[in-house]
């Protein structure tokens, strides 16, 4: 059978082949279509991830329709196809298309990749492969498109140095109309990728990796990273939006057809995190803490509901419950949508301000799921973690759970933190089973029933920009055998037990800290078969293995070395305004299982307010 | 009230699931504001249900939706302020007003008519057409079927009991359009693309670039089919 062209063919041959067509047909509810040749620039946005998963990021929804905004920019999507749509692409030479166009992105004017997870890295090099574009930037012309990142891990951009022409550090609101802004005066003057490579590193938190030259020492370590050219920045300052108020939020959002791993409303109540627990790397990296106004949230939250047709929202933030007007907020917005049977749910809930009526408040309309998360089992390992935790705090919030009926909540923990030892393990367990007897303390005619608890062990990643930055990963051998104890240990019929892949934690520890060497091996994994990193099921760590030993490099070197409090870090050069010398001070107070206060209560000195004239922090 | 409304599923929307389809048909309801009544418990839904469902891939002219109003509104009201908020490739064509306690339009169907077009080379329209009759008036029509919830176990099935017709109808050059009237519901249901592997298997033609549209589902009433909306 013959198709007009080729997007005819995608959508009438190559889809019926393939599981779950509908994450391919771009024309879902709220997306926008543009006619390309009435259009100045097409950029491509990519989550370097399967569709389900990159519908749910709230980034991008605000990114795509902030774009779209602008008339000369035509934003569209692009994910990782499923390996089985790959496939097919690649057994008919269909290279990647935009969702929404169907048009190859290898015309497109950027292509931009966000950057969630270290374990995404490898699709990034797949998709480019996939799209026909070069892997490495020094291999692109003049036809190819500009390829950025953005997002969490650009932090420590440099395991993508040579794949990514530039990235964006910080917040993308005010900084990627910036960016669109000078390439559109590049354009005119019809000038070559360099120049625009070197106008472009000009804008605040953008990081040219190839005007940036690495130099080590014998050991391995680095002796010096600095410009290549004079009118560089030394260091790139994250950019940071002043304050919410009137920031860009999208009156509309895309309504998938499919069902999606977070099919609902986020709304975003406040940005960053004050409570600097020292593995968090979102607590620091997210400062400083500016919140919405409730005014503006309600008059959000009202358009998106009416534009979407969502039966639920969700309070996105890293702390729902430190937003200071909380209560007001949940009673409003239930009480507007009570008759409309609009749901709401707070996707974390710290266990030390946890309250019950907020909960039922919340539960009017739907009943959601519970998790909390006091990260480590013993009062000693928390202050290490500064969580600021401790049990009586988690026996009041279960116990105020169970009160209201439910049966079913979930906690998380962490192994394989700073300092653990057999206790901290065994604490995880022992904390678990006062929850359980928690339950049966509430009168049976009160209580639900069949209690479950779950509890989730992660394994310790040290990443960048954390007071644990400097900490060696324990050994894979050592999760592993916590863990067998743990489960052991924790063997009751009303818990549930889960755990993480140490050997994809390992990886994530080497990459989170990782430097320019680690682009060679990333994309020699590549080669070797690697993607989808993230999904146990094409998770490859001997092919990960392989690949090190190929291009010579240790990864232990990474994950399990202590580095000195002396020796410049691959990241050294980004600013993400909190100092590592306050980083040094938590590092130093963690070892002495040390507490650091709350900042909203009182400045802790970690250098945010210094990032931008005249301060952010209240 | 009860309402129902009879909708096209086209080439937009072909690849969405059944369970997609209501969940588009929820929000869409949910944006237009339209009193739609809901259960009571823990978690309201909706009260709204569909009729016989379709394959992933098929279009449709004649698919179905009833639901329950809270306050009583106009039909054409709700056509008109569905169709601007359904998604392309959904549009409501008509609807009714059914009585208090109606059956669902999932546990009347019977009966469902399709217009299965095909390409085959080296084949002429009677040969096809005479194919046609040679495979229907078979005493058996014995073809595997996965079953979904036995982890796709093959069984063998007869078919020819559901087959009421089939028909060559059309024909342009390599393309061919077949009709076809086919048992569908919850007591026998037989789905065009089992009915083409059969075919296929029987005939041994190349078939391609198969495209399936729902034209009509129907419901016995008094001894005679009917659609829906007449039930």
């Amino acid at each position: 059978m013959k198709y007009e062209n080729i997007k005819e063919f995608i959508y009438e041959d190559l889809l019926p082949r393939v599981e779950k067509p509908g994450r391919y047909i771009g024309t879902e509810w709220n997306s926008i279509h543009k006619d390309p040749s009435k259009v100045d620039i097409r950029f491509a946005f990519c989550f370097p991830d399967v569709y389900e998963v990159g519908m749910s990021h709230l980034g991008m929804k605000i990114l795509y329709h902030l774009l779209n905004d602008q008339q000369d920019i035509f934003c569209e999507r692009v994910f990782a196809p499923w390996p089985d749509m790959e496939d097919e692409m690649r057994k008919n030479s269909v290279k990647l298309f935009g969702l929404e166009s169907r048009d190859y992105i290898d015309s497109f004017d950027f292509v931009g990749f966000t950057l969630q997870y270290e374990m995404s890295y490898t699709n990034i090099v797949n998709m480019l492969d996939l799209a026909g574009i070069p892997l490495r930037s020094g291999e692109r012309n003049e036809n190819h498109p500009f390829v950025v990142a953005g997002g969490p891990c650009a932090y420590n951009p440099e395991p993508l140095y040579d794949i990514v022409d530039f990235f964006m550090l910080g917040e993308g609101e005010e900084q990627l109309l910036e960016a669109m802004e000078v390439y559109r005066k590049w354009k005119e003057t019809k000038g070559t990728r360099e120049e625009f490579l070197q106008m472009i590193a000009h804008v605040r938190g953008v990081y040219v990796p190839r005007l940036y030259s690495v130099s080590y020492n014998e050991d391995a370590t680095i002796k010096v990273v600095k410009p290549v050219m004079e009118d560089i920045p030394q260091k790139v300052k994250k950019s940071v939006i002043k304050s919410l108020k009137g920031a860009y939020f999208p009156d509309k959002i895309i309504v998938p057809f499919i069902d999606i791993v977070h099919d609902r409303i986020m709304l975003e109540i406040f940005r960053g995190c004050t409570r600097g627990c020292r593995f968090c790397q979102a607590g620091m990296i997210y400062r400083p803490v500016r919140e919405r106004e409730i005014e503006e949230l309600v008059e959000i939250a009202d358009k998106l509901i009416q534009s979407s047709g969502y039966e639920e929202i969700s309070l996105s933030s890293l702390s729902a419950s430190d937003f200071s007007k909380l209560n007001e907020l949940v009673e409003r917005l239930v009480s507007k949508y009570k008759s409309s049977k609009v749901g709401l749910s707070l996707p974390s809930l710290r266990i030390d301000s946890f309250s019950l009526k907020l909960i039922q408040e919340v539960q009017k309309v739907r009943k959601s799921g519970l998790t909390f998360a006091p990260e480590a089992g013993t009062q000693r390992m928390r202050d290490v973690i500064n969580k600021g935790v401790d049990e009586e705090d988690l026996m009041n919030s279960v116990g105020a759970a169970f009160e209201t009926g439910y049966s079913n909540v979930k906690l998380y923990f962490m192994i394989g933190l700073p300092t653990e030892t057999v206790e901290d393990i065994q604490g995880i367990a022992d904390l678990t089973f006062k929850a359980v007897d928690r339950f049966y303390k509430v009168p049976k005619e009160k209580r639900g029933k069949g209690l479950n608890i779950t509890a989730s062990a992660s394994c310790f990643v040290p990443k960048p920009f954390t007071p644990f930055q400097w900490e060696p990963q324990d050994p894979i051998d050592t999760l592993i055998e916590k863990q067998k104890y743990l489960h052991k240990a924790i063997k009751r019929k009303q818990i549930t037990f889960n755990w993480h892949e140490p050997y994809v934690s390992y990886m994530e520890a080497v990459f989170a800290r990782g430097d320019r060497r680690l682009c060679d091996v990333l994309i020699k994994a590549w080669e070797l078969g690697c993607k989808f990193d993230g999904w146990d099921e094409y998770f490859k760590f001997d092919a990960w293995m392989k690949a090190f030993k190929e291009i010579g490099v240790d990864s232990d070197f990474y994950a399990k070395r202590r580095r000195d409090l002396e020796e410049i870090l691959p990241w050294d050069h980004i600013d993400v305004g909190v100092t590592k010398k306050y980083l040094k001070s938590e590092y130093e107070k963690s070892l002495k299982a040390e507490l650091t206060r709350d900042c909203r209560i009182a400045c802790t000195g970690c250098g945010i307010n210094l990032l931008q004239e005249g301060g952010v922090c209240k | 009230m009860n309402i129902r409304l009879k909708f096209t599923k086209g080439n937009e929307v072909k690849y969405i699931s059944h369970l997609d389809l209501m969940r588009v048909f929820q929000r869409a309801i949910r944006r237009t504001g339209i009193p739609i009544a809901y259960s009571s418990g823990f978690n309201p839904h909706q009260e709204i249900s569909f009729g016989a469902p379709l394959s992933l891939g098929v279009t449709s002219d004649a698919e179905y939706v009833d639901f329950k109003l809270a306050e009583p509104m106009d039909v054409q009201e709700i056509k008109k302020s569905l169709n601007n908020s359904l998604p392309e490739g959904i549009r409501i064509l008509e609807g009714i007003k059914l009585g208090d306690s109606p059956k669902s339009a999932m546990s009347i169907v019977t009966h469902a008519r399709y217009r299965i077009t095909v390409n085959i080379e080296n084949v002429a329209p009677d040969s096809l057409s005479k194919n046609i009759e040679t495979f229907t008036a078979q005493e058996n029509i014995k073809v595997m079927k996965e079953q979904p919830k036995k982890g796709f176990e093959l069984k063998e099935i007869d078919i020819k009991p559901m087959i009421v017709s089939m028909k060559l109808t059309e024909s342009r050059e390599t393309m061919y359009i077949i009709d076809c009237l086919l048992l569908c519901g919850s007591k026998a249901n037989l789905k065009p693309e089992l009915l083409l592997t059969a075919f296929k298997a029987f005939t041994g033609y190349n078939i391609e670039g198969i495209k399936i549209n729902r034209v009509e589902v129907y419901a016995e009433k008094n001894g005679r089919i009917v659609d829906l909306l007449e039930y």
